[in-house]
């Protein structure tokens, strides 16, 4: 039993390695001066390393990854608002017309992000959202809030039934059920969902650029086209935004990655 | 005691209903806000005829299916089909199958798991733009460190992105590559959950690990499975940046999938041509739709309840 | 509890981080004053530009609000990517949301044109000065002006003297197709690389076939024809005999200049705006050859200072001072030489030669490009080119012959 486990760092190792290969070549280019970023063949490591990518990072982007994690924090908290009491209802109250609902929600995910943007924008500039973070979480969620629905749907249905019973008998009022015993049960799926919403709306193009293209606040993603100018890109500068960007979203994953483990779909402890 | 319990339950019921609807209330109003409106609009555009002139002052004439009906007379729908079907079947195909090996593989702790197991995720942090870019520097055809590998085990030079026939695989390779984390979190959550005791028991009756994993684990892991592949499909069906970047569609249409080809229509020229690629995009979505009632239909054959 | 604090904890320290992080936007937005919300308040004007490289502290940012200080009035200036700037003009037209001052690329001003939202110098009362005809006439559509350009680039052929050297190729020598290909083979047999330029599937793989197609005396409403396919065929021979890498078919503009960089190749199709880069590399220019000897005729790139339509005609009186403002000859020099264009009109070009004589073939070559709108083009330009680049990527790529990848692209441009 003690021999096994070893053998399996190993392979995960080699594994990982494989698959962050590309990873590894991102940082390699944002370290690439301009004359060598075309060099056949490529370098396999940054012999000529340049911090200049680097640099202009820290001297321009930080704002842009300010608004991105505020962004992302704010969608998180909307889609949890939005999709959790909605999932406990269909998964718990079966109110009528609930499949019918479900079906809907799958449905919604299957619109192409260009075609909501560009429905948003007429709506976003009578509401005055356009260029606003609010304006953007708003948008992000859209991304997020089916599928937080549908996850939540599914684990809110195996809380065994006992506990909601017994908290009504209790006395307790339906939103008094969800908010004590339901919320603290489903954890492992807040946790989930609040992961998919994060890195959903950290990587968000589409809305951005076109709800927020004009805003003083801009997320990282419109950030990189300071280095897409119109005539010319600058490669090791855009590498380096996206690795500085990976940061706290890769953070984040490691914090939360021990909580989306412990069973998703899994409910609480089944007899 | 009956008599006593039988007014409570027919008050709870009622407000179960009320309370039901008050709690899926706002989703709906959401939905019908921010889903329904575009998509109504969309079709709204699939079916009249619309110039930038008219885009501007509204004045469309209605044409019916005249749009669908160009679409499917366009030399570029076959192929666009094709590739449609080819890249949405052998994306998922890899994904899922990666994912779930690698699920498999993580699911008994071992040093170091939890840590590799959050790299795996990477990958999915990084914005298309630049996973695009990546993968498109990694495969060029001279300067590629793709090639270069394969230049050095004597294969010799591929041209990944700009031949017609390898340009399809290209973009596969990167969109398997991105869709392996989200599926390797859906399954090793839907594997955590399978309880140790039903392995236990399925040792002692002597089944080895492969069986265990046919009988026990595919079988158990069935509504997860089933809700992965879903989603799967349709966030593959809609996978657009990548392309974009990689080849764009290119060359002559030999990547180019319906969500590409909308695209191209719409934006992908000096001059936006938003009827054609509304209509593009709406067969799009009843795509989609189709495969969402198969499931449906599945999930009701599967468990009754 | 626990981990309920944890996630407060961590919530609470991302949305910090956030907050801090975001306020130092203050310091560099890519606006200067800024009107609150989408709608600009009377007195305060908004600019679209495609140069979203250039922020807030840049020259060009700074030229923008000394003008718009001049008419009287604040400018919040906002900079897009140019590929999807045409959609968001189209956008917010529609929503009557449109900026006070719009630039854009200019083969894309008829289309903006003929969607009704910019204004003629007869609404707007601009006053178009001193503008070369040939760079002017992408933004005349039936003899109404809709813009005025702020600068023009085109394309040359940039070489590599220590290549060239090193292979026995004299640059004199090359004067039209045959010699230079004879010159691309001579490079190659000495163990270099021959030529690079951009095929793309997008506007710039058009816009740098231009020139080969103009140079064999092929008209772009006759795409089918023999000159053509004459082009398009020299092009496919050089990437067949790997005078030309494969990777011109997914090269911009600017990966096609990496490759040159790299000081392997011994030309490169590129522009105006690479010649800083040039200089610095010890790189050559000439004009790029016609099929049978001479110039050929290039395409004019740059954008065009637009002013749209917008519901308040009043707002036209600072916009077309600010537009005058920009392309007054003082300023134009200043801003070409910012963004590496050449100006238009003859005074400001004498003024960028005087203070730069190695602009001379830039300047030159300006004077003859010509525009891909013009000749009445107009909107049938977009659809052209769409099957023209279609074309060459058909040919490039082995999928079809250049005479019948040519021949498609014809009968689907009509």
């Amino acid at each position: 039993m003690r021999k096994r486990p070893w053998w399996k760092t190993v392979v995960g190792v080699i594994l990982t390695a494989v698959m962050l290969f590309p990873v590894y070549w991102m940082i390699n280019v944002s370290l690439t001066p301009a004359r060598n970023m075309r060099k056949s063949p490529p370098n396999l490591i940054p012999i000529d390393a340049t911090l200049d990518g680097y640099r202009r990072v820290m001297e321009q982007q930080l704002p842009f990854l300010g608004t991105s994690l505020v962004i992302g924090v704010g969608t998180v908290l909307l889609t949890l608002v939005l999709a959790a009491p909605a999932a406990y209802s269909l998964a718990k109250l079966r109110p009528r017309g609930g499949s019918a609902l479900s079906f809907v929600l799958l449905i919604a995910q299957m619109i192409p992000a260009i075609i909501m943007a560009m429905g948003f924008y007429a709506i976003y500039l009578n509401l005055g959202l356009l260029n606003s973070i609010p304006g953007l979480i708003l948008a992000d969620s859209t991304i997020a809030v089916p599928f937080g629905v549908l996850i939540f749907t599914a684990f809110m249905s195996s809380i065994p039934d006992e506990l909601i019973q017994a908290a009504k008998i209790d006395g307790a009022s339906v939103w008094r059920t969800f908010i004590s015993i339901v919320l603290p049960v489903s954890r492992n799926s807040v946790v989930t969902v609040s992961l998919f919403a994060f890195l959903w709306s950290w990587s968000d193009f589409i809305f951005a650029t076109t709800l927020d293209g004009g805003g003083d606040f801009q997320p990282i993603t419109l950030g990189i086209y300071r280095y897409i100018g119109n005539n010319n890109q600058e490669w090791n500068a855009i590498m380096a935004t996206a690795v500085v960007a990976s940061i706290p979203a890769a953070v984040l994953l490691l914090v939360a990655q021990r909580y989306v483990a412990a069973g998703v779909t899994a409910g609480a402890v089944k007899d | 005691m009956t008599a006593q319990l039988s007014v409570p339950a027919r008050r709870v019921r009622r407000r179960g209903g009320w309370t039901a609807w008050a709690f899926i209330a706002p989703v709906v109003i959401y939905l019908l806000v921010f889903y329904a409106y575009p998509l109504a609009r969309n079709v709204e555009l699939s079916v009249r005829d619309y110039t930038v002139r008219s885009f501007i002052d509204g004045t469309a004439p209605f044409v019916g299916f005249a749009n669908y009906r160009a679409v499917f007379a366009n030399p570029t729908f076959g192929p666009a089909l094709l590739n449609t079907g080819l890249f949405v079947g052998v994306s998922i195909l890899f994904q899922f199958s990666i994912g779930l090996a690698l699920a498999v593989f993580f699911v008994r702790q071992f040093p170091l798991s939890g840590m590799l197991r959050a790299l795996f995720l990477v990958p999915w942090l990084l914005p298309l733009l630049v996973s695009g870019s990546v993968w498109s520097w990694m495969l060029n055809s001279d300067s590629g460190i793709v090639n270069s590998f394969l230049e050095a085990a004597g294969i010799g030079q591929i041209n990944w992105l700009t031949s017609p026939h390898w340009s399809l695989f290209a973009v596969l390779i990167a969109n398997i590559w991105i869709g392996i984390p989200f599926n390797l979190v859906i399954l090793y959550s839907g594997l955590e959950g399978i309880p140790l005791e039903v392995y236990e028991a399925a040792s002692i009756d002597g089944a080895n690990g492969w069986q265990k994993f046919l009988r026990i684990t595919l079988p158990l892991l069935r509504p997860v499975s089933a809700i992965t592949i879903l989603l799967g499909l349709v966030y593959t069906l809609k996978v657009f940046d990548l392309i974009w970047i990689m080849t764009r569609g290119g060359p002559a249409d030999s990547s180019t999938t319906f969500a590409i080809w909308s695209y191209r229509l719409g934006f992908g020229s000096l001059l936006p041509d938003f009827s054609p690629a509304a209509a593009v995009g709406n067969l799009l979505i009843l795509v989609a739709l189709i495969f969402g009632l198969i499931y449906i239909r599945t999930q009701s054959r599967l468990d009754p309840a | 509890m626990e981990i309920k604090r944890k996630f407060t904890v961590v919530g609470a320290a991302l949305l910090a981080a956030g907050v801090a992080a975001a306020s130092l936007t203050g310091c560099s937005s890519s606006g200067t004053s800024s009107s609150s919300g989408s709608s600009a308040a009377k007195g305060s004007y908004t600019f679209w530009d495609p140069y979203p490289q250039y922020d807030a502290t840049s020259d060009w940012a700074k030229v923008i609000d000394t003008c718009a200080a001049s008419a009287g009035v604040t400018i919040k200036r906002s900079g897009y990517d140019t590929s999807g700037l045409t959609n968001k003009a189209l956008l917010a037209g529609q929503q009557s949301n449109s900026p006070d001052i719009l630039l854009v690329d200019n083969p894309v001003v008829s289309t903006l044109a003929s969607a009704g939202i910019l204004t003629t110098t007869d609404q707007n009362q601009l006053v178009v000065g001193d503008v070369a005809t040939n760079i002017l006439s992408a933004g005349v559509i039936d003899s109404k002006t809709y813009g005025v350009p702020i600068g023009s680039n085109t394309l040359a052929l940039y070489y590599n003297p220590t290549v060239l050297k090193a292979a026995g190729v004299d640059i004199a020598s090359i004067t039209d197709w045959t010699s230079l290909t004879a010159a691309l083979q001579k490079v190659t047999a000495a163990g270099h690389k021959g030529i690079t330029f951009s095929a793309i599937g997008t506007e710039e793989g058009s816009f740098q076939f231009l020139p080969w197609f103009w140079g064999a005396g092929a008209d772009l409403t006759q795409l089918d024809s023999t000159k053509a396919e004459s082009a398009l065929q020299l092009w496919t021979d050089w990437v067949k005999k790997g005078y030309a890498p494969n990777s011109v078919i997914n090269n911009t503009q600017t990966t096609s200049w990496q490759e040159f960089q790299t000081g392997d190749f011994a030309f490169a199709e590129n522009g105006t705006w690479q010649k800083a880069d040039a200089t610095k590399m010890g790189d050559l220019v000439i004009p790029l050859p016609a099929a049978t000897g001479g110039s050929a005729p290039a395409p004019t790139g740059g954008e065009f200072l637009t002013i749209p339509v917008q519901k308040d005609t009043s707002r036209y009186v600072a916009s077309a001072k600010i537009v005058t403002c920009l392309s007054s000859t003082e300023n134009i020099v200043k801003t070409d030489n910012t963004l590496n264009y050449i100006s238009v009109g003859k005074e400001a070009q004498a003024a960028q030669l005087a203070a730069d004589p190695t602009l001379k073939p830039w300047v030159d070559a300006v004077q003859v490009a010509k525009a891909r709108t013009g000749d009445n083009l107009g909107t049938k330009y977009p659809k052209i080119s769409e099957q023209l680049w279609t074309a060459v990527q058909k040919a490039l790529s082995g999928s079809a012959t250049p005479a019948d990848a040519l021949k498609a692209a014809q009968s689907a441009a009509k």
